[in-house]
């Protein structure tokens, strides 16, 4: 029962999403891509991850300073991270948004969140069931870097894609 | 029991009337607000002590005078004059001296104003008779006397100095008011405290996690914020009495804590459980929820107006963040700033007209201040730090706000004006949002 209705689900968050981006020919052809492609290979690559293993294959994606747009060098590392959750459906992921130490914190705290729901507005377009994510912001508070230079901004704004069991 | 307030209110509002045209008249005689104030020269003279006995010959007059200076150099608004250059001669222990100024020895020393007192030490108790003087015009201005008991000279001080800043200036100041603000170490973060005056720092909470954005209520009896102890960012309302705290939004998502409302009935939040980072306002008595921003864009940091009648907020629907300023149910949104490209951290001030913010100049954090018409943009601080997070005084004369360099952090007063900075503390490791309390009840 609970099966079918989270298939349900997926059909209608499918439909939904094809509907939504109808106007946006290139985005179709993604959404399509992605989910005709990844559906047959997930059951040829029959070896699904770990949990760690998948951890590991997660990549983070990063941002330009004081944005939250999912930009070109950003949509590989999204593709490859959706197909990572398609064909590993065993497992729920949480979208963490990061932010430079630059700003206020408190902007920061918004802008976070608003990386972590883009990113995970992106997954769902590849694909990627939404119930199977939750978004948390840290704001500026979780550097990966803690210098105060350019290169440590750049890695510290991100999204991060932590998985949880 | 009713009728018997009613008559109480009505006799009250005569007496008001009756009493009002008086107070209206009364003189302010410190213009504080016009563009062209300075500090105002006073002098303050050791108190007279006119004890009897062993007890006339302690230094009491002494150490009471030094205490009321500190508390008015701490205001910003005072030039206290040294005490090495008072050239007027008088006779010690005689009570009559307070009375009889001779005005032309004070004004060739520049003072504009003299506090001259009695201290009388008997047993456990100090009475100060205190006498404040107009040395331009001649004149007294006020003649006031205290009783205490002699382990509670601090707050002696503070209520003489309180009552000279209210002579001078219609106004008593900041002196029973204290500044929360958020210190950082290492992952964890927490509330602190900090009297005016920049002593007194208490820890209030303990969460061994991540804490941000402290608001006072109005009354000065709760604190919330939005902590992450239980791993996602919720909004908290902690009783500073009883320490009890009480959870009061943990949607999905951002639950920030923005501010109350004067009335102290609604607490506004930044929440983005519909995927979209808007301002709400939660009602803290029915936690009744009701969205007040509907933009597809950051909307957060919202500040009511003294009035209770607009909200000033941050937003980047323009495309980088900005201040706006709204009706508070949400209607008639309008951009405030549109100088520089990132400007946060909306404060309005108590006296309505006024709201500080942050923006960045050549990479740093600077604190401005603008009209609520988004004219008279002033710049208030240019150091070559990170100064944010402005927070008016309830007198709106003074703005907290933090000030970070790569070594240090400070918790700083300013004036309105950007002038007479005063470090309220110095650390290694980060302080942060300071948010300026209403006054505590004496």
């Amino acid at each position: 029962m609970k099966k079918k209705i989270t298939m349900m689900g997926i059909l209608v968050v499918a439909v939904f999403s094809m509907t939504l981006f109808l106007g946006c020919a290139e985005k179709k052809a993604v959404v399509a891509e992605g989910t005709a492609q990844e559906q047959p290979s997930a059951a040829q690559d029959a070896a699904t991850l770990s949990a760690a293993a998948a951890q590991e294959a997660l990549n983070d994606i990063n941002f330009d300073f004081d944005r939250s747009n999912i930009g070109p060098a950003a949509r590989g590392i999204m593709k490859a991270n959706a197909d990572i959750l398609l064909k590993n459906r065993n497992f729920n992921i949480i979208v963490e948004g990061h932010c430079d130490e630059r700003g206020t914190s408190e902007y920061n705290m918004a802008l976070g969140e608003r990386r972590a729901q883009e990113a995970k507005k992106y997954l769902i377009n590849l694909g990627v069931d939404g119930a199977r994510m939750k978004t948390i912001s840290y704001g500026e508070e979780r550097a990966l870097d803690s210098r105060s230079n350019e290169e440590a901004w750049a890695k510290n704004r991100r999204a991060h894609f932590l998985i949880v069991q | 029991m009713k009728q018997l307030s009613k008559i109480a209110l009505l006799t009250l509002t005569i007496f008001s009337c009756l009493i009002l045209p008086n107070q209206a008249s009364a003189k302010i005689y410190i213009d504080i607000d016009s563009p062209s104030f300075q500090q105002f020269p006073i002098a303050i003279c050791d108190l007279n002590n006119i004890s009897s006995g062993a007890l006339q010959s302690t230094n009491i007059g002494v150490t009471l005078a030094d205490e009321i200076k500190k508390y008015l150099s701490i205001t910003g608004i005072f030039n206290i004059l040294n005490k090495n250059s008072f050239l007027e001669k008088m006779e010690p222990g005689n009570p009559d001296i307070i009375e009889k100024v001779y005005f032309p020895d004070w004004s060739l020393i520049g003072a504009d104003y003299l506090l001259r007192g009695n201290i009388l030490q008997k047993g456990k108790q100090i009475i100060v008779d205190n006498r404040l003087f107009d040395v331009i015009r001649n004149e007294l201005i006020m003649s006031k006397k205290y009783t205490s008991s002699s382990g509670n000279q601090k707050e002696l001080a503070k209520n003489i100095a309180s009552d000279i800043l209210l002579a001078l200036t219609g106004d008593e100041g900041e002196f029973n008011t204290k500044i929360a603000f958020i210190s950082k170490s290492n992952n964890s973060s927490d509330i602190y405290t900090i009297d005016y005056d920049g002593s007194n720092q208490t820890k209030i909470t303990n969460h061994q996690s991540l804490i941000m954005s402290p608001r006072w209520s109005p009354d000065n009896k709760y604190l919330a914020f939005t902590s992450f102890k239980e791993g996602a960012p919720k909004v908290f309302i902690k009783n500073l009495q009883t320490g009890a705290e009480k959870k009061v939004s943990a949607h999905e998502g951002l639950n920030l804590c923005g501010s109350f409302s004067p009335d102290g009935k609604y607490l506004l939040l930044t929440l983005s459980k519909e995927g979209i980072e808007d301002i709400y306002s939660l009602n803290v008595e029915t936690m009744r929820l009701n969205r007040l921003t509907h933009s597809y864009s950051i909307d957060v940091s919202p500040a009511w107006s003294s009035d209770g009648r607009q909200i000033a907020f941050v937003s980047n629907r323009s495309g980088s963040p900005q201040i706006y300023v709204m009706d508070a149910d949400g209607n008639n949104v309008r951009r405030l700033t549109y100088e520089g490209n990132y400007n946060t951290s909306p404060s309005w001030s108590p006296r309505g007209n006024r709201i500080a913010y942050e923006g960045r100049v050549y990479g740093r954090y600077q604190i401005f201040s603008i009209d609520t018409e988004g004219n008279n943009l002033i710049q208030l601080t240019f150091d070559n730090a990170d100064n944010e997070s402005p927070s008016w005084s309830p007198s709106g004369r003074q703005i907290a706000y933090t000030s970070k360099t790569a070594s240090r952090s400070r918790l700083c007063i300013m004036n309105a004006n950007g002038l007479n900075i005063r470090i309220l503390n110095e650390k290694s490791n980060p302080s942060v949002m300071p948010v300026w309390s209403s006054r505590f009840k004496k």
